[in-house]
């Protein structure tokens, strides 16, 4: 079984998934906001969730495990299960062809996984830091991975070379998120005291150069991400707003809030980075237009708060 | 368990299976009332005791059984049979062994027999396998061999960064040609869901939405929520559901609904009342109900239900007006509120039907008001008041008394502290039609609080009052439909003129003489 899949694109083409500490995975209609299917997360919150590069699949992290879950087929309890971990995995992702799949965890660890069990070649890599790891992001050469730990160390791992290098942007603040723009020009963190720390990625391999400090949020930030066309860099927080920055001049584009929302714990640009969708502690999925600011659709059925969430656009 | 007839052995039963899922209520009674299988118990023993002690003090008529041995005091405890002993040997109740009484315990209802613990335990853990041998597990494995070097530059080769092409999304294309939608003001009622949860206790109800034209409801909806749900959650969910699936027909404000029980055909059972909308469902045992218009004036009347000419649209603006929708503003229907042409042609066409039958009916009306008079019967209207805002409320009126409830509670609003109350019949008045407007007319009760012996007046909210010779008099305003109103006001002259009270009388009386005193006052003035 690979992360490519055989059978076709997975119904639909566009894909919302949320899940948190209900544990539940709901999988949306994202245009009309009704709920298509609910997935069995058992024994653990989300903590993140990733669409394999083929839309097949979604895996989910939580406590010991990462999860697999099959979009195509109406099956409520996961595919694939990943296992061995002894403390929570925090963070999910995938090589951008599917070849392998890399995680973070509060184990203090990176790791790499093959999915495709079974064969001859096995490939596996770990790499240890000093305290747990909040945020790992893939540079899109697909040479290096950003660790992000508690410590609020970013360490950069070189895939080929195994070779490391690390940023401190700010003492005894913890790191939250990392983001990398489609463009890999850019890396942007986030952390514990709600700062956002920039920086640009040039050279190969990439070394970065510290561009920006902005006092994003008053409180804990919890993600970060750029969009599709790289003007724009969303990071949400515990002060139960996203907010859209700029990356042009790094000014406030737009604060996406709402009366009942609270803490926003993950966010998603569409491909054409006119809508994003948030996450929030009020069991609620939203989805906003960039450029009016205004609330488009939300999506109701989690019993707790949504703490993930990952979608799939697609290009026509 | 029906099949024993022993009571002390039942009420046993009942008290140490717990069972909970009795629609009679009686199990509860049982449950929370005194322990009676204890007391038969120390009763029998008391019994027992008085038994023994008679016989040792009778010599002894069977010599017989002394020879068979000493029997133990035990023994002999055990032979003696009172009228209160549930059956010879039931035990101690306390600590009975769980696997071998005759407890009937909840989790194992639902199958045919009654399995094994152990049965249960082997069928749980196969299920379990087969569950787990469809997902593939893929362990860490620390002792993986290290990759040679060729294969680390063939599986961590370099990719090439390429700027991102500017797409259209589909996303975007798909928000375009799905602009708002009629359930997303219900959306709040979507986590009730039933079907999309895992592990929680949830209950299926087939509903039949009985406030839409007849050709919608040939089919009940069946809907599945979690059991904590209250009901008007599941109204909610209901509308939810039902908008989704027919999205060209518009529904009204979740709180003018209600829902009856019903038949298994979608009859509904109009000689119940709505179920409480804030009780959760998983109390109540139908699993057919009907989902009814509050507002519809033949939900009180009992007749089959019709339509407004413009449909039931207007309801969720109204609504949304006079304040009663708790709706977030956001989550309102914004798009298109009109009906559809094709509904509002069924609407009209249904009315015709009835309207044809009307003038039939008008003749069995006036007979039907004097019969059905004194019959308690509850009305939908708006109690007006000069100061504050309008109440609905809910306009009860019998042969004894006239009861006044407001519908719409709202807690934290200071400005309609109303309460309910009543009136004695007799210490009622006048009842009279003031004036109609186009769409709604207005009645007046007079009421004289002096008269209102033996109820407690908690009202307050009466909106004036008049001295008139040693009377003083209350009126109460309100506002309903033109059809309506008459009918209350019919109702409440026939009860009137049957009990003919003195307080009645009183006002005719004093309100005849002021007639004629202006009379006088006219004449005198034209002489």
């Amino acid at each position: 079984m690979s992360l490519e899949g055989s059978s076709g694109s997975g119904g639909s083409q566009v894909a919302l998934v949320t899940g948190g500490y209900d544990h539940t995975i709901k999988l949306w209609q994202a245009h009309s906001g009704v709920c298509l299917r609910t997935m069995q997360h058992p024994d653990s919150q989300v903590n993140a969730l990733e669409i394999t590069p083929s839309g097949q699949m979604v895996a989910a992290c939580g406590y010991q495990h990462i999860r697999m879950y099959d979009l195509a087929s109406a099956n409520p309890d996961p595919v694939m299960n990943f296992e061995g971990v002894t403390k929570n995995v925090s963070r999910v992702g995938f090589h951008e062809d599917g070849k392998w799949m890399y995680t973070g965890g509060e184990d203090c660890t990176a790791r790499i996984w093959d999915p495709r069990a079974g064969r001859q070649l096995q490939c596996q890599r770990i790499f240890q830091v000093p305290a747990p790891v909040n945020a790992v992001v893939l540079h899109p050469d697909q040479t290096q991975i950003m660790v992000g730990d508690q410590s609020g160390i970013i360490h950069m791992w070189d895939l080929r070379t195994d070779k490391n290098d690390q940023l401190i942007p700010e003492a005894e603040a913890s790191i939250q998120d990392i983001a990398i723009d489609p463009e890999g020009k850019m890396m942007a963190a986030v952390n514990n005291k709600g700062n956002c720390y920039v920086w640009s990625l040039g050279g190969e391999p990439p070394r970065p150069v510290p561009r920006k400090h902005i006092q994003a949020h008053s409180k804990y930030a919890l993600r970060c991400k750029f969009s599709h066309d790289s003007t724009m860099l969303v990071t949400t927080s515990g002060d139960c707003s996203a907010r859209l920055w700029k990356t042009s001049d790094w000014t406030l584009l737009r604060e996406l809030r709402h009366d009942s929302q609270r803490w926003v714990w993950d966010a998603a640009f569409s491909i054409d980075s006119r809508y994003l969708f948030t996450g929030s502690s009020d069991s609620y999925a939203r989805l906003w237009d960039v450029d009016k600011g205004t609330l488009e659709r939300e999506y109701c059925g989690h019993q707790k708060p949504i703490t993930a969430l990952a979608f799939k656009d697609q290009a026509v | 368990m029906a099949t024993y007839d022993n009571k002390i052995w039942l009420l046993k039963n009942i008290r140490d299976a717990f069972i909970a899922t009795d629609d009679t209520g009686l199990c509860e009674i049982v449950m929370a009332g005194e322990d009676f299988s204890k007391i038969f118990q120390n009763k029998a023993f008391e019994d027992r005791k008085r038994i023994r002690e008679g016989r040792l003090s009778q010599p002894s008529t069977s010599k017989g059984k002394e020879g068979m041995g000493d029997i133990s005091e035990d023994d002999d405890e055990k032979e003696i049979v009172t009228q209160f002993d549930p059956y010879p040997d039931m035990e101690d109740s306390e600590d009975d062994d769980l696997m071998c009484g005759s407890y009937i315990r909840y989790e194992e209802f639902g199958g045919h027999r009654q399995r094994s613990n152990t049965a249960q335990w082997l069928d749980k853990k196969e299920q379990a396998l087969k569950k787990a041998a469809k997902i593939k597990v893929i362990k860490w494995d620390d002792t993986s061999t290290q990759l040679t070097t060729e294969q680390m530059t063939e599986i961590f080769s370099r990719m090439e960064v390429k700027k991102p092409e500017k797409f259209k999304s589909l996303l975007a294309e798909q928000m375009e040609k799905c602009p708002d939608l009629p359930h997303r003001q219900y959306l709040e009622y979507a986590k009730f869901d039933g079907t999309a949860q895992l592990g929680l206790p949830t209950k299926s109800f087939k509903i039949f939405m009985t406030m839409l034209p007849e050709k919608h409801q040939n089919y009940p909806l069946v809907v599945c929520v979690i059991a904590h749900a209250k009901i008007k959650d599941l109204i909610g969910f209901t509308c939810y559901k039902y908008s989704i699936e027919h999205p060209e027909i518009t529904l009204g404000s979740v709180h003018d609904y209600g829902l009856c029980i019903a038949e298994d055909d979608g009859e509904v059972d109009w000689a119940f009342p709505c179920l409480d909308a804030n009780e959760p469902c998983s109390k109540f045992g139908f699993t057919c109900l009907g989902l009814v218009d509050l507002k519809s004036k033949h939900y009180f009347t009992h007749a089959p239900i019709s339509i407004p000419e413009d449909g039931m649209l207007e309801v969720f603006p109204k609504a949304a007006e006079s304040g009663h929708s708790q709706h977030n503003p956001s989550r309102h229907n914004t798009g298109g509120s009109a009906t559809s042409e094709a509904v509002r042609k069924a609407i009209n066409a249904v009315n015709e039907e009835r309207r044809g039958q009307e003038s039939e009916l008008d003749k069995i009306q006036s007979h039907l008001i004097a019969t059905d008079a004194p019959q308690y019967k509850t009305y939908r209207v708006h109690l007006l008041r000069k100061v504050r805002t309008n109440t609905l409320v809910q306009l009860g009126v019998s042969l004894e008394r006239i009861e006044v409830e407001p519908l719409m509670a709202h807690k934290h609003a200071f400005w309609s502290k109303s309460k309910y109350f009543r009136l004695n019949i007799d210490s009622v008045a006048w009842c009279q039609i003031l004036e109609a407007k186009a769409t709604k007319t207005t009645f007046r009760i007079v009421h004289s609080p002096t008269h209102n012996s033996g109820y407690l007046d908690r009202s307050n909210s009466g909106n004036a009052s008049f001295f008139h010779s040693n009377t003083a008099y209350k009126i109460y305003d309100f506002e309903c439909e033109h059809d309506t109103a008459r009918e209350i006001v019919d109702k409440v002259n026939t009860i009137l003129d049957l009990r003919n009270s003195p307080c009645r009388r009183e006002y005719k009386t004093s309100k005849d003489k002021k007639l004629q005193t202006r009379r006088s006052f006219h004449t005198r003035h034209l002489s």
